[in-house]
Formats: structure tokens, C-alpha cells, sequence
């Protein structure tokens, strides 16, 4: 268990810190509050989703969005927790809607949603609510919450497919047949990273007292 | 060529670099010469790795920038918008066509059916048409009976809402081909995608691919060179070591020089010719030196001996011919006077014999060689020696070709009839088989003197030659074969005693070849 919260605390400090811009203001942006003994966060990425990007996200192909929020004890440390949210974005070019799938702690299988135009996508994707960031009483004192949003990161699936894509020689493609040097080219292409599109808020400081008076 | 080097080195301070690198060279058995040739073959194959390396770099991002071109991968990546713009056209076609349909469409169910039946054929893709009142009954019905060509097709409905209420649903083909070409296209677009955003990635990737490859094909073609170069620098190692032992004073050292036709197999060769030559040039010396001393030894015996043979044999001839003059009354006397008069001449005679083989062998003359054939002379001394035939049934062969060497005639044959008188001696009391032979070896003429006799004992061989040493019990002084090697040695030669296949001894001469 231990272990498990080492690792935790390790990915996100790697999630938080690594490839973002310089944090951007996020005391308008991210909400708090108790609900049941948990705590929620909400964040409004409006300024993330401008319309902008609708042609990036009707250009037929898979998006991925992916939303890390942490809670991180103001006297630095690891995380005291993290809530990890991807959404996969795929536009129906026949049916003219946003096919939408959710990934969440909540919904480890995934769920889906056909939303019919971009403004009802930019709508949903700049309300996200509900990130659990657990007991309310595992919080720090005081503490901020990060949110770090990475559009179209390099994924592990992403990755899979371009090593599997080099491993075959462009030329030998049809006959099956696989080049010696693109497969030591794919195993050596192992990491995955988050792309450049990578947004990371920050809540002004925040303290367990104020958020859950006793 | 057969490693015969010393043991490693001893090695020094066991945490010094240099004493770690010497001991495992030493448990590695690798000699200097081995180890800089084995770092210029790594070296020469791991140097061009660098430009390889850099070129390689080059090539993976001029590649990726060719296959990764930003217009290239922007176009692919539009297409799914593209197949939307079409379906789009499409589905407004159709949608103006089924207006279009329903503008025209009579009120009554018959009357519609017969338009819709006559509107079908000249509609294209129009597969099937229904008109529906507003509680949802089925009005008019109708369907295309013509073929809808090849390949699949995929329905897509159009529904225009009437004016009076109801609704008129068109139902058209589309090819389903756009549909798998669209996914196609989509996963085209998605892998590209990947790449390029990985561009840096997968060009270091390829990078590191090449440098990897490469390094394994050096430490391949390392190993192979290694493997090679130790085969030769091994057997240089082993002449070194060779070298150092004769340094050292032993001459039986010899290297074999393997199966190869090269230099250093021609250096192994010559090193152990020489090696051979110094050997024998020193045995030659050695026995010719101990002859030597034998002969003074011979010298002095035989004039010890002579000096009072001559008195000894006056004095009893004196006795006995005074007892002859008086003494015919002591009959007794006179006969025992006779017997010891005999054993007397006997002894001295047999004393007078030693002392000339004493004599002549301390008096043997120096070798005065000429050019001659030595199968020539072994014809020529058969001819002379008629009671050879007599005494032996001599059998001669003689290889093609001359054999100059350089000869004593007088002295060889001497040697010869030495070494046939043995022979004949050998194989009494029956009657003796000489086989005599002339043949070539690399460099030097070939004698043989073979019987059939008992043969040498092994273990006398090493003696055999020796002054003295004889196996005829009380008839041999020792002497013969003595001379015979002498006279060998002194012509260059050599000569040792073996076995004849078949049974006997031989006796094998060898003299070196004279130019030409």
C-alpha cells in the first residue's frame, strides 16, 4: 500500500512537473468543496477550450484530453492525492456529433456520450466537475489544488502504434516481413511524453479548515 | 602453429590498472604483439562508427523530413474533414431530391404510389421511398427493383416533413467503400500524427538504432579480426618464445609451422631448420671433439703397448733358441717351452693387431673431399669389392637423378666396407642380405646400409658410435663404427642407425647436396 502511495506521489510529481508552462492563476478557475466527506474539485477550462479549437477537434481524428488534478500540501512534497480524467474526442464526419468517451476513477471502463455540435464539446469539456480527490480528512492543512491539462499528449496507445508503425519497413510492409532496423529503432522508442499543448493551473492556497469547518 | 609460450607474467599490485590489465593478459594467455593488433582492429573498426554514426543522424532527419513534410501531413490529416465535405454534399442532395420528391407528391395513396413507383427509375441511388401520415401509417410504399451495382452499399435515409403532416423518407444508397476509405484514411492520418509528433523521438530512436547495429556488426567484425590476427600473432608469439628457450641453450626446441603457406609458417620452417643445423653442427663438434681425445688416448695406448711387444717377442724368440741349442735332454720342458711359445706369439700377436687398429684409428687422416656422385660411388665401390657378392646377396636402388656431393673417396670406403663387413658379421651364420639405397631429401643425398639381421637394440643406439663400445664379445675393438661416424661427420654428414622395415638394421647417411 505503502508502495502504492510512493509510486502515486512519484507519477504526479513527474504529471505535475513536468513539460507544463509556468502555472497560470487558477483561483477563478478551480472550486472546492466537501460533498459527503470527499473532496470534490471543479474546474472551468474555458480559457483551455476557446471555440479555436473546433477545428482541431471536428478534424475527424481521435483527441485525447487529459486532466490531472492534485492536491499539493503548500509546504511542497508530494501530492496528497491525484485524480487523473482522459476524454477521447472523435468527430462523426456522417453523423456531424462528437463521440466522447470518459476515463475516471469513477468510470475505469469508460463512459460514452454523443454530444451534437462543438458548443455543447466545449461546454462539457470546460465544466469538469466531480474530481474526487478523496477523504476529505486526508487533506493537508493547507494546501493547493493543480490542475494540469495536456491536449493530444503522446499516449502509451499512441506510442504502441508508432513503434509498430516504424517496426515494419515502409517497403516490406505488404509482404509482412519486418526491418531489423526499425525494430531496434521501435524498442528503443519507449517513452511516452505530453506533447506541447499542456496547461497547469494553480488554486491560490487553500487550508482543510477553510474548505470543511468543523 | 603449437603455443608453447611461458606461463603469465607475474602480476604486480593487485589494484593497480596496469597489474590487473597484465594478470589478465597473462590468464588470457595474450601476448603484447596479440593485444595491439587486437585494439588496431577494434580501433579500425570502431572509428568510421562515428561518421557513420553522424551520417546516420542525417539520414533519419532528412528522411523524416521528406516522409514527415508539414503540408503532407496536414493534407492527410484533413481527409476525414474532406470525406465530412462530401458527405455532407451528399446527404444535401439527397435531402433537395427527397424536397424535390415530396413537392410533387398527389394527395391520394394510389396516385402516390404510381409517382413514387415512376419517380424511383430516375431518382439515382433512390433505393426506397415511404410516405408516412402523421399517426405513423404507411401510405405509399414503394422500391427500386433495379441492381444496385457492384460493391456495398450503405442506406442513408432523408426525411422531409409534409405540409399537411406525415413525413416522405427517402432512403438512399451510398457506397460503403467511403465509409472504410474514410477509416483508412483516419488511421493513416493517426499514425502519421504519431510520427510526427514523435519526429525527435523516433529520429533519435533510429539513431541509437543504427549506432547499435553498428556497433554489433564492429564487435562482430572485432571479434572475427581478433580471432583471425591471433592465429598469426600466436604463432609469432610461440617463434619468440621458441627464440628464447634456444637463447637459452636448448636446442631441441622446435615450433611447428601449421598448415599455412605464409611468411610466418616459412619462418617457422627456417627457424627450425636452423635450429636442427646448430643442433648437429654442435653434436658434430662435440663427437669430433670427444674422437679426438679418443685418438690421442688410441695414440699414446697403441705406442705404450708396441714399444715393449718388440723386446718381449725378441727375448722369447732368444729363450727358445738357446733351449734349442741345449736343452734336448728336458723333453718335458721343451714341449711346455712350445705351448707357452705359442700362446705367447698368439698374445702378442693379438696385442700387435690391437696396436695397429690403435694406431691407425689415432692416425685416421683429415677428410680431402672432391665433388662426386654418391650413387656413382656406391656403383664404383661394389665394382671394386668382388667379394662382397661372395659374401652377401647385395641389393641396390638407386633414385632418379645425380646426387654431387662432396666425397673422400678413400675414406667412404672405408666407411662403406666398415658398415657392410658389420653386416655380413650380423647376419652370421647364414648368409647375408645387404640392401643398399641412394635417394634425395630436401637438400641432402641419402646413403642407406641396411640387413637383415637382429637388428640394434634401441637402447644401445645412443652408444653405438662410440670409441670402444662394442657388442662382439672378444673380437671387436670398438672402433669401426667410430671412424665410420667421424669420417661422416667430417664430410658434413650424418649418420644414424634405425630399424629396416622387414627386419634388420639400417644404417642411414646423409650428406649435403652440392649446388647445382
Amino acid at each position: 500500500m505503502a508502495r502504492k502511495k510512493a509510486g502515486a506521489a512519484l507519477l504526479g510529481l513527474l504529471l505535475v512537473g513536468a513539460g507544463a508552462r509556468p502555472p497560470e492563476d487558477g483561483s477563478a478557475a478551480i472550486k472546492v468543496r466537501v460533498v459527503k466527506g470527499r473532496t470534490e474539485a471543479a474546474v472551468d477550462l474555458s480559457d483551455i477550450f476557446g471555440p479555436d479549437r473546433q477545428r482541431e477537434f471536428g478534424n475527424g481524428l481521435d483527441n485525447v484530453v487529459e486532466i490531472y488534478t492534485s492536491v499539493v500540501p503548500a509546504g511542497g512534497g508530494p501530492p496528497a492525492s491525484l485524480h487523473g480524467r482522459i476524454v477521447e474526442i472523435l468527430f462523426d464526419v456522417w453523423e456531424e456529433t462528437y463521440a466522447v468517451s470518459v476515463k475516471d476513477p469513477e468510470h475505469p471502463a469508460g463512459r460514452r456520450l454523443v454530444l451534437r455540435d462543438f458548443a455543447a464539446l466545449r461546454a462539457f469539456l470546460s465544466d469538469q466537475k466531480g474530481l474526487d480527490l478523496g477523504p476529505v480528512e486526508a487533506l493537508p492543512d493547507a494546501f493547493r489544488v493543480e490542475v494540469r491539462v495536456e491536449v493530444n499528449p503522446i499516449s502509451r496507445e499512441q506510442l504502441q502504434r508508432t513503434r509498430e508503425y516504424i517496426a515494419a519497413a515502409s517497403g516490406s510492409r505488404q509482404s509482412g516481413s519486418r526491418s531489423v532496423l526499425g525494430a531496434v529503432a521501435s524498442f528503443l522508442l519507449r517513452e511516452p511524453n505530453a506533447g506541447s499543448d499542456v496547461h497547469l493551473l494553480r488554486s491560490p492556497p487553500l487550508t482543510r479548515a477553510g474548505i470543511a469547518p468543523p | 602453429m603449437s603455443a608453447r609460450a611461458n606461463p603469465s607474467p607475474p602480476a604486480t599490485s593487485a589494484g593497480a590498472p596496469a597489474g590487473l590489465l597484465s594478470r589478465l593478459r597473462g590468464e588470457a594467455h595474450v601476448s603484447r604483439f596479440e593485444l595491439r593488433i587486437a585494439a588496431a582492429l577494434v580501433l579500425a573498426a570502431t572509428l568510421p562508427l562515428v561518421g557513420a554514426l553522424v551520417l546516420a543522424d542525417r539520414v533519419a532527419a532528412e528522411n523524416l523530413a521528406l516522409g514527415l513534410d508539414p503540408r503532407v501531413v496536414q493534407r492527410l490529416q484533413s481527409v476525414p474533414a474532406l470525406y465530412g465535405d462530401l458527405f455532407q454534399a451528399r446527404k444535401q442532395l439527397y435531402a433537395a431530391q427527397a424536397q424535390e420528391l415530396a413537392r410533387g407528391l398527389p394527395r391520394g395513396a394510389a396516385a402516390a404510389a404510381a409517382y413514387l413507383a415512376a419517380a424511383l427509375p430516375h431518382t439515382p441511388r433512390l433505393r426506397r421511398v415511404t410516405w408516412t401520415s402523421a399517426d405513423g401509417a404507411v401510405l405509399a410504399e414503394e422500391e427500386a427493383t433495379r441492381s444496385r451495382g457492384e460493391g456495398e452499399w450503405r442506406d442513408v435515409p432523408a426525411r422531409v416533413e409534409l405540409p399537411g403532416g406525415g413525413t416522405l423518407e427517402c432512403v438512399f444508397a451510398i457506397e460503403a467503400q467511403y465509409f472504410a476509405d474514410l477509416a483508412e484514411s483516419r488511421d493513416l492520418a493517426e499514425g502519421v500524427k504519431g510520427l510526427a509528433a514523435l519526429r525527435s523521438e523516433i529520429r533519435r530512436s533510429y539513431v541509437r538504432a543504427f549506432g547499435a547495429l553498428l556497433v554489433g556488426w564492429a564487435l562482430a567484425a572485432a571479434v572475427l579480426g581478433i580471432w583471425l590476427a591471433r592465429r598469426t600473432t600466436r604463432r609469432v608469439s610461440d617463434l619468440v618464445t621458441a627464440v628464447q628457450r634456444l637463447a637459452g641453450g636448448d636446442l631441441l626446441v622446435q615450433v611447428d609451422p601449421g598448415s599455412d603457406a605464409d611468411e610466418v609458417s616459412g619462418l617457422a620452417r627456417a627457424f627450425n631448420e636452423m635450429v636442427r643445423e646448430v643442433r648437429e653442427s654442435r653434436d658434430r663438434i662435440v663427437y669430433l671433439e670427444k674422437i679426438s681425445g679418443w685418438q690421442e688416448v688410441a695414440r699414446r695406448l697403441a705406442h705404450e703397448i708396441k714399444n715393449p711387444l718388440t723386446p718381449m717377442q725378441l727375448a722369447f724368440q732368444q729363450l727358445q733358441a738357446r733351449f734349442e741349442q741345449g736343452g734336448a735332454g728336458h723333453p718335458a720342458f721343451g714341449k711346455l717351452l712350445g705351448d707357452v711359445g705359442e700362446i705367447v706369439r698368439e698374445e702378442i700377436g693379438t696385442l700387435e693387431r690391437l696396436v695397429n687398429e690403435f694406431s691407425g684409428f689415432a692416425k685416421l687422416p683429415d677428410v680431402r673431399t672432391e665433388p662426386a656422385d654418391l650413387a656413382d660411388f656406391l656403383e664404383e665401390f661394389l665394382h671394386q669389392s668382388p667379394q662382397l657378392a661372395a659374401e652377401a646377396a647385395v641389393e641396390v636402388s638407386r633414385a632418379p637423378g645425380p646426387f654431387p656431393v662432396a666425397l673422400d673417396r678413400t675414406l667412404m670406403r672405408r666407411v662403406l666396407a666398415n658398415l657392410c663387413a658389420n653386416a655380413v658379421e650380423a647376419s652370421r651364420p647364414g648368409r647375408a642380405a645387404l640392401h643398399l639405397a641412394v635417394a634425395r631429401e630436401p637438400g641432402r643425398a641419402v646413403l642407406t646400409v641396411a640387413d637383415e639381421g637382429p637388428g640394434v637394440d634401441p637402447s644401445l643406439r645412443d652408444r653405438i658410435f662410440d670409441p670402444y663400445f662394442t657388442t662382439k664379445a672378444g673380437t671387436g675393438t670398438g672402433l669401426g663404427l667410430a671412424i665410420v661416424k667421424k669420417i661422416v661427420l667430417q664430410h658434413g654428414g650424418e649418420i644414424e642407425v634405425g630399424d629396416r622395415p622387414g627386419g634388420g638394421a639400417a644404417f642411414t647417411l646423409r650428406f649435403p647436396l652440392l649446388p647445382g
